[in-house]
């Protein structure tokens, strides 16, 4: 099908608006659908609409603190980034704003954290232990700790 | 020479082979971006909590899986060239002053990198289209290291990232395809069109903001939050099995309307690789698309695509010198890739 407007390029994009006492409807190439102003040009990428919309200062940015990191929002407003699990409540509304724009979505849908006891800590403590254990000689005390170890799952203890 | 690339065997799980339409799809990636609860974000980062996180990372990561640690700070500027060139770590993450390091599983599917710009960015890659099997590996690594820390996740923004763009899933999938019975009917620009208008990005070979050479376009995903990970690998899948189908129909075309001059095309450009004293990288990606294509299409016999792969990889600037365990400047290269690819492709002189 060809265009309706140039009647020379292959239509590509349809277009239907329905008003109360007709129906309209158009068959364009991209080069027209710009023309009429029914297709946007270029879509901006999210990282281009995020550096777009930081740029959108007020004078209480610098008031504005996380109160786990103390990034300012002035500070997140130049570099764009985070600086603790606590900045997205920290700058709250604007931050649902920018999300909802940026991500064209204001809720996370997949995945979850497994809450719990997390080992990881406890782990990295006994391999600092062992290592010390092993360093001065202390055997006996280094086997209690491989045992612990090997209680939380970790075979490979060296 | 091949060891001189330590990872290089490691980046494709031989073991298992390839995923489908390898004549098309040369690999399918993908990562997750995890930060750890209480440990600050890379700019509010002090060097005593990189040093942390990288212990505590690797604690819980080397007594779960087989692999290597490669400490950032402690391998050459040629090193870390050859591992982006890979695609095992990222151009960010190269390029970074703080204390960091990749872990990389003995198996070769997954790199762990620690402090990119989110304190972990999980990366699996394999040959071929299967994004569900990558996804199973990154996620198996993801939910092992969680059982073990406290990831940074909100309810209602999920997994927290650095970077707002990542936030949500922390997700970025991608296929890189080679495409040149769509460039050649002038339809390639529709297509990825079409693309970017579903949400993805269309790049060249090397990420965000590399050029697109030798035919080949790399698709992933732009937004990480408001869609579920299996949705969103489900529907690249499904846009990249659309693509293929274009492209076949494209090459079909191509080799029906053109057969000589696509087997002249196709039998030059090996003749080339196999002859040539001095070549660049941008000369080894031109001709390679149109053998990649000739073995693909069974014209080229005896070239299979793992060759092509390789030599996709090894003639590379940094793999290339690595390869050969020795720093070369740029006409040095040219003359050694030259001397690489003849001796892989068994041609004259070599």
């Amino acid at each position: 099908m060809l265009c309706d407007d140039c009647q020379k390029r292959p239509a590509t994009i349809f277009f239907k608006e329905i008003l109360p006492k007709k129906t309209v409807e158009l068959h364009l190439c991209e080069e027209c659908a710009q023309k009429r102003g029914l297709a946007t040009t270029k879509k901006m990428s999210p990282i281009e609409l995020l550096q777009k919309l930081l740029k959108e200062k007020t004078a209480q940015d610098a008031q504005v603190i996380c109160s786990g990191c103390y990034l300012s929002l002035a500070e997140f407003k130049r570099t764009g980034r985070f600086g603790c699990s606590k900045c997205v409540d920290s700058f709250g509304s604007y931050i649902k704003n920018l999300i909802k724009k940026v991500q064209q979505s204001d809720k996370h849908i997949g995945r979850t954290t497994r809450p719990g006891e997390k080992k990881g800590m406890e782990i990295f403590k006994l391999r600092g232990q062992l290592k010390k254990a092993l360093e001065s000689e202390a055997y006996e005390e280094a086997a209690k700790i491989r045992d612990k170890l090997k209680d939380f799952g970790v075979e490979n203890v060296e | 020479m091949l060891n001189n690339i330590k990872w290089l065997f490691r980046s494709g799980d031989n073991s298992r082979g390839c995923g489908e339409d390898r004549e098309i799809v040369v690999s399918s990636r993908m990562r997750v971006a995890r930060n750890i609860d209480g440990v600050p974000f890379e700019p509010k980062m002090k060097v005593q909590d990189a040093h942390y996180l990288i212990n505590l990372i690797r604690s819980v990561v080397e007594t779960r899986f087989k692999g290597h640690y490669l400490d950032l700070q402690k391998i050459t500027h040629l090193e870390k060239e050859s591992l982006l060139e890979c695609h095992l770590v990222s151009p960010a993450f190269i390029r970074g002053d703080k204390p960091a390091g990749v872990f990389i599983t003995d198996k070769g599917t997954v790199s762990i990198m620690i402090n990119e710009e989110d304190h972990l960015r999980i990366q699996g890659l394999t040959c071929g289209l299967d994004l569900p099997y990558v996804s199973s590996e990154v996620f198996h690594i993801e939910e092992t290291i969680g059982e073990d820390v406290q990831y940074a996740f909100h309810e209602t923004y999920g997994f927290l990232t650095s970077c707002p763009t990542n936030i949500g899933t922390g997700l970025r999938a991608s296929v890189l395809l080679h495409l040149p019975g769509l460039v050649f009917t002038n339809e390639v620009e529709k297509v990825l069109t079409g693309a970017v208008q579903i949400g993805m990005a269309v790049r060249g070979i090397y990420g965000e903001g590399s050029e697109i050479k030798g035919s080949l376009f790399q698709i992933s995903n732009q937004h990480t939050l408001g869609v579920k990970e299996e949705e969103m690998i489900e529907t690249m899948t499904k846009l990249t099995h659309m693509i293929i189908d274009v492209e076949k129909k494209a090459r079909d075309v191509m080799l029906t309307k053109a057969r000589n001059e696509f087997e002249d095309k196709i039998f030059r450009s090996l003749a080339v690789l196999k002859s040539a004293r001095v070549i660049n990288t941008d000369e080894v990606l031109n001709l390679l698309s149109a053998v990649r294509l000739g073995a693909g299409a069974g014209i080229l016999k005896d070239i299979t695509l793992d060759v092509v792969n390789e030599i996709l990889l090894v003639s590379r600037p940094a793999n290339i010198q690595l390869y050969f365990g020795e720093v070369l400047e740029e006409r040095e290269r040219d003359i050694k890739r030259a001397e690489y690819i003849r001796k892989r492709l068994g041609g004259d002189g070599q």
